[in-house]
């Protein structure tokens, strides 16, 4: 799983590519942390090369969507590929989740 | 060096008194003020604003030049520190003042309810002014004794009654002049026009209230077809957790943890599939829970997913309802418009969606 992040006008970047899965989960929740901690709440996902989310990689989506809430900001997912966007439909992830 | 103004020998004396205590008076302003907030957030009211201002050295001057003999000293000035609550029924007003008779000392003798100053055929300036004190209880610096001692004014009204209020200030009546009749005549008419507005205000939030609960009578007697669908009947149904069971047994299929996530957006959906009554959505449940629980096994048994959003019991059933109608691909597409919003990905959502419950044998 390789993660970029970078700063856009008002809003976080944030690129992901590969498969995010227990053998990556936790480093992907320490690469992430900037991003739960920073002044700048508005976090842009882009998956257009991620493979696959697991169970894990839900609960870190759902910890960094509180985490913006918190901070009364906006996440939003996009570009993802329908593989990935089944398992947040089927797991009904995409009402908790705003994926564009 | 302080501003000469010219005022004879009495006023000048209330003016350096004034110019004396003006930190006292900045120090009560920040206990009443922070008091009032407290209070009104303790007893769960939401009111329109919260406001206090002490008296500035300009305005003190301008009310001395007119009407300064009435006062023997600062003390005679009730309103150096004013504070006002502006709330949004008129209800709340008497609510309001109970809460300020505890938590300050009031000076019955000084105190107006001008509200009953109105005479019977006109209508006027309505508010309730209270004048007050800091108790000891509250607060006490043996320092300064005087923030126990100097008074202060509270004013309580309605939103619509401090429209009124500002308007009227504004037509020069702190200055003394007297209005022309006529405006005097348009001001009233004013005054009634927005003490009826108020009124009806009142009176609708209390129908409402009536009607709320008129409906939680009847949802918790379980008689949901005399109960219409909408934003505040929905809200009552969600709260005897009408999906929890076959959220339960969705959850299960792999030991998945359930996440709470607000089903209120739903509401749409089921407006738009034509559900009328909460009985409609009760017979969705009796209907075609096993069918949705059958479309959430097939989805996640062979996945590892053991989390799953709370909404998925509802999701399913509404999918399970538009396919069972006949609605189809086109249905189904629809609702996940209404859900998410517009999207090319929508359609292909539809269509593996309707596959998946092709091979179980949904119809």
């Amino acid at each position: 799983m390789k993660i970029t992040i970078s700063q856009i006008g008002a809003k976080q970047l944030v690129t992901l590519e590969g498969r995010l899965d227990t053998t990556n989960a936790l480093q992907f929740q320490e690469d992430i942390k900037p991003l739960m901690e920073g002044e700048t709440p508005d976090i842009e996902i882009d998956c257009t090369n991620m493979e696959y989310t697991s169970s894990q990689g839900l609960r870190i989506f759902l910890m960094l969507q509180k985490s913006v809430n918190a901070r009364k900001g906006k996440m939003v997912m996009k570009n993802m590929k329908p593989q990935v966007k089944e398992v947040f439909d089927i797991t009904g992830f995409s009402n908790i989740i705003c994926i564009i | 060096m302080d501003k000469n103004y010219g005022l004879d020998l009495h006023c000048q004396m209330i003016l350096d008194e004034y110019r004396d205590n003006i930190e006292s008076f900045r120090k009560m302003k920040d206990i009443v003020k922070k008091q009032m907030e407290k209070c009104i957030e303790e007893n769960g009211l939401y009111v329109n604003a919260i406001e206090a201002r002490v008296k500035t050295e300009s305005s003190l001057v301008g009310k001395l030049e007119l009407k300064g003999q009435k006062y023997n000293s600062l003390s005679d000035l009730t309103d150096i520190l004013g504070a006002r609550i502006i709330t949004f029924y008129t209800d709340e007003v008497d609510k309001i003042a109970a809460l300020m008779e505890k938590t300050f000392e009031v000076d019955w003798s000084n105190t107006i309810d001008k509200r009953k100053l109105i005479d019977l055929d006109r209508f006027g300036y309505m508010s309730l002014h209270y004048i007050c004190r800091i108790p000891q209880a509250l607060y006490f610096d043996p320092e300064h004794p005087e923030i126990n001692e100097y008074r202060f004014e509270i004013q309580m009204r309605t939103a619509l009654q401090h429209v009124w209020a500002t308007m009227y200030h504004d037509t020069g009546y702190k200055s003394g002049v007297e209005i022309p009749e006529e405006y005097l005549r348009n001001l009233n008419r004013l005054a009634g026009l927005l003490e009826l507005a108020d009124e009806q205000f009142s009176k609708i939030r209390i129908e409402i209230t009536d009607y709320r609960r008129q409906v939680q009578a009847l949802v918790a007697d379980g008689n949901f077809d005399a109960v219409a669908l909408n934003g505040d009947t929905f809200r009552s149904f969600l709260q005897l957790n009408p999906f929890r069971k076959l959220m339960e047994r969705i959850a299960s299929i792999n030991q998945a943890e359930i996440i709470e996530d607000s089903l209120v957006r739903y509401l749409n959906v089921l407006v738009q599939m034509d559900f009328k009554t909460l009985g409609d959505i009760e017979r969705m449940i009796k209907e075609n829970s096993e069918a949705a629980y059958q479309l959430a096994l097939h989805q996640l048994a062979g996945t590892d997913l053991d989390i799953v959003a709370s909404s998925l019991a509802l999701q399913n059933l509404c999918i399970v309802s538009i396919i069972k109608k006949g609605y189809g691909e086109i249905g189904l597409k629809f609702f996940y418009e209404t859900l998410y919003g517009p999207s090319d990905y929508n359609i292909q959502r539809a269509q593996r969606t309707l596959q998946q419950a092709n091979r179980i044998n949904i119809k």
